[in-house]
């Protein structure tokens, strides 16, 4: 869990190191609030209805979408656009090893049954987090040795990759049908929603975790300035690819949990490329490359989106974009950036080779 | 048998190269601005469809030909995207990569999405050049594939000759390769990028009048081409022009290739297969300037 609040700036936290660690009382503070909050999670299937219970579900689920997507976008600038993918392939790997599983439950006795199951559960959990990481090995290490935009661009074709095979590959995935789950092998909303909430609160302590480590300001040291991280002995590819990959698989352990609550994978829901535009939108909006930032966004978005976009679908999308479009232009450092008072520092890249111009207002 | 088999290639060669053209026009308009700005443009696709809406109205308000709908949509789009530069891309350029990719995205986003709302997501086409030409007794090429090839081919000629033969497209090479040198020597810098903006927004939607005369388009069809001409841009080289008008050409031969020997799903992937084969042998594309940051 993180130390303090100044370390909301990443790019700050390297320079003023010495400063930040003087204050005692703020991190007590901060502990006693994450405490909180996660006995009220905990807590939160005795004493709600289905219906908050559901939307705390998606708003974790976004919550550890969004800190897989802060730790590689966020903490390097390596922008992508593909990570539903990951979500994807860990939501089909769910549905396949929980089918695969439920021929077995006939031959159980009523006594063996739950724990088959949980073992079960826990299985398919890895496993979706497994196949996300061999996925993304690969990838990661064929674009990521490259500086610049080629992650980019290389992940926004996955998504359509992953979305193309789940629909040609009939054998496996029943194309455009879709798998459908059998409830025997479901389990209980409650168990999902614990499920989510660890994802979430597990992303949540990587990212954090992270953020104060060596690696995390290597990280960081790559998005402020590549060259010079390499210059000063950063082995900028391995921490890359290291980033990615990590970030790769809560995706994939998300997507079995999903799964699992909706009961029902198809390729177009699996790969849908609006959940990556909703990752981006509650990092961003919350404040890249922080820890709580996308624990912020994700609130706010969320709790727009139910009160608010649900009743116009269509607009909802485009609202977002908008909403992206404002965020670049207005609050690039997000909601946390603007709470901190200290004269910003700019996203500017001073090696860029365009010419440098005024830091964005 | 032996010569039906060479025809059968030959016509599959033709096919791609029609199909390479519009790529390729595309394709450039794309790297221009990679290579001036080094901006990513996300939203080049929807731009591309900006210019075939704009055609499917013409058309079906006034009944206007494509061909010369064409006049007025490249001018129009010409200032679009000027004033795209000037309210948008010019508040990012020099920022980390995050955010233009990022801006781009947005925008791309918002106008799929007012594309949805205003055309809903129905496939729109002009139905307006039939019949095909017939060389020798096997190979045949479909009229409207090889009047939006010409046109792709004579447009990215003519911006080629303005980037290479007027002070103005000096101005542009300039800038690409060193903006602070080219501002120092007195070159005003956000003209040309407003103008390089603006000349990759005309080219993109001149390529959506031509596909419009060729395929059944939606608001969602732009994720297709953004996705070919990322790979082609690769391919090439990133923010080289004749590179990105290369890798147009052979991806749009791969394609066709393949779609002939195997099957059509399968030339959907030629794009993301080269893309790795030339990520792997050569990153810097086929005439890439070295990407540094």
């Amino acid at each position: 869990m993180p130390g303090n609040v100044s370390s909301t700036t990443p790019a700050r936290n390297s320079r003023f190191q010495s400063r930040v660690t003087g204050s005692l009382v703020v991190p007590w503070l901060k502990m006693t609030g994450v405490i909180a909050i996660i006995l009220v999670a905990l807590a939160a299937p005795m004493m709600t209805s289905d219906y908050i219970l559901t939307f705390l579900l998606q708003l974790f689920m976004m919550l550890a979408l969004a800190q897989s997507w802060n730790l590689i976008s966020g903490m390097t600038g390596y922008v992508s656009f593909g990570h539903t993918a990951f979500f994807g392939v860990g939501a089909y790997t769910g549905a396949l090893i929980l089918t695969a599983g439920l021929p077995l439950t006939a031959c159980l006795t009523p006594t063996s049954l739950p724990w088959f199951l949980s073992v079960l559960f826990g299985l398919a959990i890895l496993c979706g987090a497994a196949v996300s990481f061999l996925v993304a090995l690969p990838l990661g290490i064929l674009t990521l040795r490259l500086k610049g935009p080629y992650f980019a661009i290389a992940m926004l074709g996955v998504n359509e990759i992953g979305r193309m095979v789940a629909t040609l590959w009939v054998d496996l995935t029943e194309g455009g049908d879709g798998i459908t789950l059998s409830p025997a092998v479901l389990p209980d909303i409650s168990v999902t929603y614990y499920a989510m909430f660890f994802l979430g609160a597990a992303a949540t302590g990587l990212v954090a975790w992270i953020h104060h480590s060596r690696f995390g300001l290597e990280l960081r040291t790559i998005r402020e300035d590549e060259g010079a991280a390499e210059m000063i002995g950063v082995n900028t590819t391995r921490d890359k690819v290291l980033a990615f990959l990590l970030s790769a698989t809560i995706p994939g352990a998300v997507g079995v949990v999903y799964v699992m609550y909706t009961s029902f994978v198809d390729p177009h829901s699996a790969f849908t490329p609006i959940l990556n535009l909703q990752m981006i939108v509650i990092v961003l909006l919350g404040g890249t490359g922080t820890i709580w930032g996308p624990v912020l966004g994700a609130v706010i978005i969320m709790g727009f989106r139910e009160f608010l976009w649900a009743e116009f679908p269509a607009a909802h999308l485009a609202l977002l974009g908008v909403l992206v479009i404002l965020v670049v232009f207005y609050m690039p450092r997000g909601i946390l950036g603007l709470m901190d008072k200290r004269k910003a520092m700019p996203l500017s890249h001073s090696t860029n080779h365009a010419p440098t111009k005024e830091p964005m207002p | 048998m032996e010569s039906l088999d060479i025809l059968f290639i030959v016509q599959l060669l033709i096919a791609g190269l029609l199909a390479g053209a519009l790529y390729a026009l595309l394709a450039c308009g794309l790297n221009l601005v990679f290579g001036v700005m080094r901006i990513i443009n996300v939203a080049h696709a929807e731009l591309m469809l900006i210019g075939a809406y704009f055609a499917y109205v013409l058309y079906t308000f006034f009944g206007l030909h494509p061909l010369i709908s064409l006049v007025i949509v490249v001018p129009v789009l010409f200032g679009l995207g000027q004033l795209m530069q000037r309210l948008f891309i010019e508040r990012v350029v020099g920022q980390h990569e995050l955010s233009s990719l990022i801006l781009t995205y947005g925008l791309s986003i918002v106008l799929m999405n007012l594309g949805l709302a205003v055309f809903s997501a129905d496939f729109k086409s002009i139905p307006v050049l039939q019949g095909s030409i017939v060389l020798g007794e096997m190979i045949t090429i479909p009229i409207t594939r090889s009047t939006a090839a010409l046109v792709a081919i004579v447009i990215t000629l003519m911006v080629y000759l303005f980037l290479k033969k007027t002070r103005l497209g000096k101005a542009i090479r300039a800038t690409s390769e060193h903006p602070k040198v080219a501002e120092i020597c007195g070159i005003d810098v956000v003209r040309v990028r407003m103008l390089t903006f603006g000349l990759a927004t005309a080219m993109a939607g001149a390529a959506g009048v031509m596909l419009s005369t060729i395929y059944s388009f939606s608001p969602e069809t732009g994720a297709d081409f953004i996705l070919k001409c990322f790979a082609i841009i690769i391919i090439g080289g990133m923010g080289s022009f004749s590179g990105a008008f290369a890798g147009g050409i052979l991806l749009g031969v791969a394609e066709a290739l393949v779609a002939g020997f195997f099957t059509t799903q399968w030339s959907e992937m030629v794009a993301y297969a080269l893309l790795v084969l030339v990520l792997l042998i050569r990153p810097t594309g086929l005439r890439g300037i070295a990407y540094a940051r």
